[in-house]
């Protein structure tokens, strides 16, 4: 008796994984949710590169009270629209503590993607405009100031390029 | 009995109020007299409607009278003119919330007669973002991503554009008309306050880190702003807000007006630059999205002037003087007119 509920137990289980695996097909053969929206990234701004996030030079600036654009240094992989001089380029993110999701304001509105947080070696795609001045009336913390006197993109979409 | 005694108890604790009151409300009193006359204040605050209105009064308070009485509508930032006949204003949208740092951006910007009275919407929504008077009142200048523009009032046409020079807020032209100051990006550095040259267009830092709300000295030779220095303890290490006097080219610093403890914003002087204005506010920079702070008036002659305890402060500045200081309602970036 055990052992019949034991075998009847065993393709339950069988049946049930198989079911799983056969409605989640579709997604591990296109590699991406079912349903995803196309990114806004290849629809805005005049520059789209994929990049290694090189490096986030010294801490955020964490006050509520008060917003800015924080530079970070990248090195491009790949330019899907546009161009861009050299390999290493540096960009500037409004409000570089929030996730993308959640940067965008009335001084800002039209930002995002959805890159959660900004991690050195982490990849992103990236649609750009240039130069910064041109786009962002706001603080902006440069520490490469001293170094580099070139152009500073603004980074009006963040996707996660992993 | 029991009723005799409590009337001699309450007029022996009028008396003894009466004689202690302290030689700094004599002082207070004084300074009151001393500015009733002379001219009017224009400031936004909350009117018995719930929004945001722009009142005229006295300096000493006195005369108040509500000139935009809106309650469909939220004004805030009034100027005067230089000659006092008109007033600038921005104006949204009731339940806007009024942001300290994005004022200038938002709603319409309209101009006025110098008592509130015929209100004219200049432009629309978001147009003419940061608006301020030139020294003749004829022109306004107003501060764009791609540069600064000068506007002729009658034709509203483009008469001048130059480079923002990093400026993101708060542009100012001087008196004499010679400079512009504004708070910019600066050599790498935010929350800088600049000096533009008018006429080359060229830019010097006048204060570096953490600065806003700057506004001319009547002299033209220097910025009256806030600034929250660094390496200050208080506040867990955030620090206080400070007003300081600064010459446009940087090279003198003077503190003019503290305590630990508050924040200073909003410092404009009078017209004859012999009294300062501002606001003092426990929290720091939300006066705006709240209900104003308290306006104050000090003499220029007070200071340097460090109220309150203060000891970190203090021990900064050991040399300071002593005056009164003449206490307001709440408001939020008040301007003074002589006329």
């Amino acid at each position: 008796m055990f052992t019949v509920f034991k075998k009847f137990n065993t393709v339950r289980k069988v049946v049930a994984i198989s079911v799983c695996f056969l409605a989640l097909l579709p997604c591990i053969c296109c590699g991406k949710p079912a349903a995803s929206v196309p990114s806004k990234v290849s629809q805005v701004g005049t520059t789209e590169v994929t990049a290694v996030l090189e490096e986030v030079r010294g801490e955020f600036v964490n006050r509520a009270n008060y917003d800015y654009a924080f530079v970070m240094k990248y090195k491009v992989t790949a330019v899907h629209r546009g161009s861009v001089e050299g390999d290493t380029i540096y960009v500037a993110h409004y409000n570089p503590q929030k996730p993308r999701s959640a940067a965008a304001d009335a001084r800002v509105p039209a930002i995002g993607g959805n890159v959660k947080r900004f991690r050195a070696g982490d990849v992103h795609r990236m649609a750009l405009k240039a130069r910064i001045d041109d786009y962002y009336m706001g603080g902006i913390i440069n520490r490469y100031f001293e170094e580099y006197k070139g152009v500073i993109y603004w980074a009006v979409w963040t996707d996660d390029a992993q | 009995m029991v009723i005799f005694a409590a009337l001699l108890l309450f007029a022996l604790n009028a008396v003894a109020q009466s004689a202690a009151l302290p030689a700094a409300s004599v002082e207070v009193d004084a300074l009151a007299k001393e500015v009733a006359e002379k001219g009017w204040l224009v400031y936004g605050a909350r009117g018995d409607n719930g929004t945001w209105d722009l009142f005229l009064s006295r300096p000493d308070g006195s005369q108040r009278r509500n000139i935009t009485n809106s309650p469909d509508a939220e004004e805030a930032a009034p100027r005067f003119s230089p000659d006092g006949t008109k007033l600038l204003y921005r104006r949204m949208n009731r339940g806007a919330e009024i942001n300290h740092d994005k004022w200038g951006f938002q709603g319409q910007l309209i101009l006025a007669n110098g008592d509130g009275s015929n209100p004219v919407a200049f432009g629309g929504e978001g147009e003419y973002p940061w608006a301020t008077w030139s020294p003749d009142g004829r022109q306004v200048v107003c501060l764009f991503p791609k540069g600064i523009k000068v506007y002729d009032l009658n034709s509203k046409s483009v008469v001048r554009e130059f480079a923002r020079q990093g400026i993101y807020q708060q542009l100012f032209w001087s008196p004499d008309g010679n400079w512009f100051c504004g708070v910019a990006n600066n050599q790498g550095e935010s929350w800088t306050v600049v000096r533009v040259d008018a006429a080359s267009g060229e830019v010097n830092a006048a204060r570096k880190y953490q600065n806003c709300t700057p506004d001319w000295d009547p002299d033209s030779n220097h910025i009256i702003l806030s600034s929250r220095p660094a390496g200050q303890p208080g506040a867990a290490g955030y620090g206080y807000t400070q007003l300081w006097l600064v010459s446009g080219d940087g090279a003198e610093q003077q503190l003019l007006y503290g305590e630990d403890g508050s924040h200073i914003y909003g410092g404009a002087f009078s017209p004859d630059g012999q009294y300062v204005i501002f606001t003092k506010d426990p929290t720091d920079g939300r006066a705006s999205e709240k209900d104003g702070a308290p306006m104050c008036i000090v003499r220029a002659k007070d200071t340097p002037m460090i109220t309150g305890e203060s000891a970190d402060l203090r021990k900064l500045h050991p040399i300071t003087k002593n005056g009164p200081v003449l206490t307001l309602e709440k408001g939020w970036e008040p301007h003074w007119s002589y006329f």
